[in-house]
């Protein structure tokens, strides 16, 4: 099997099954060495032809595998010769850090520049001009709306925007 | 080869080079060897050697009017697990759009306020 360095990493177990779900975990989680076809996949997984070619498929929409077609000269079938490209794996996640941090930037804002109320019974949280149309009630259950502190939820953000800041070098200021 | 393998098969010197990219999380190559103190035409093969093994990035760019490389860590080298939330991977993750106030952004948030300690 190749990449087990990468694939020994908790967090990328997890993007892959987040990717392809729990039913093409077996095809993600065991990439061969060189070129294999699906049909050759499904035998060796003991799985339905279609289940691999859905995994194979999400994991080629994120570049993490690609395929050549040859054609049988005689029969003309086409086979689908697949190569797994998980070297791309660090540089998604990369991406995604970047992404995750851009929305902990927008929420963090949102969040430090409002007020909040809550129903405790429902666990329905109200921004405060919503709360104040409703009376200070929850519409579904008529409980009173309690003040809400942030103030936790706030640092933890900022915490790790600090973090992925440092980690991907991305100047405040840029 | 794993990356903790490969760090092992490092030089010395290359360590040395490898621990200063890490740290300044970039630097550009002409104050690179100087840091390092050695030559430049050693930390030039020092950061060749790096680039080999895959452990960092190297770009072209302008530096106080001189071409010279850009070095930083590869991405590999990266603390994915900032991408967690206690057991939560990030909710963007196969997502086209990024909306930061849906619900599932919000459950992620209420782990990393409350279960991370």
């Amino acid at each position: 099997m190749a990449f087990e360095d990468l694939l020994n990493d908790p967090v990328i177990q997890k993007y892959l099954h987040e990717l392809v779900g729990p039913e093409g975990m077996p095809v993600a989680a065991a990439p061969p060495d060189g070129e294999v076809t699906d049909e050759e996949l499904a035998e060796q997984l003991d799985l339905e032809l279609n289940t691999v070619r859905r995994a194979l498929f999400i994991l080629y929409e994120n570049d993490l595998a690609s395929y050549r077609r040859l054609r049988d000269e005689d029969s003309g079938w086409l086979t689908y010769l697949w190569t797994f490209h998980y070297d791309n794996i660090p540089e998604n996640l990369e991406a995604e850090m970047h992404r995750l941090l851009d929305a902990l930037e927008e929420r963090e804002e949102y969040e430090r520049t409002h007020e909040f109320y809550l129903c405790e019974v429902c666990s329905i949280r109200f921004e405060f001009g919503e709360a104040m149309d409703f009376g200070f009630e929850c519409p579904e259950c008529a409980s009173p709306l309690e003040s809400m502190d942030n103030d936790r939820l706030v640092g933890a953000m900022e915490e790790r925007i600090d973090d992925l800041r440092d980690e991907l070098n991305v100047d405040i200021h840029a | 080869m794993s990356a903790a393998e490969i760090e092992d098969s490092l030089s010395d010197d290359e360590y040395r080079g490898l621990e200063l990219i890490r740290e300044t999380g970039g630097i550009h190559q002409s104050d690179f060897w100087k840091e390092l103190d050695v030559s430049s035409r050693k930390g030039s093969r020092i950061a060749e050697a790096l680039v080999d093994s895959g452990l960092i990035k190297r770009e072209d760019t302008v530096y106080n009017g001189h071409n010279t490389y850009y070095l930083e860590p590869a991405a590999r080298d990266l603390d994915f697990r900032l991408l967690m939330a206690g057991d939560m991977l990030s909710p963007f993750i196969g997502e086209e759009e990024v909306d930061p106030r849906s619900d599932s952004f919000s459950q992620w948030l209420m782990n990393l306020a409350y279960e991370d300690h």
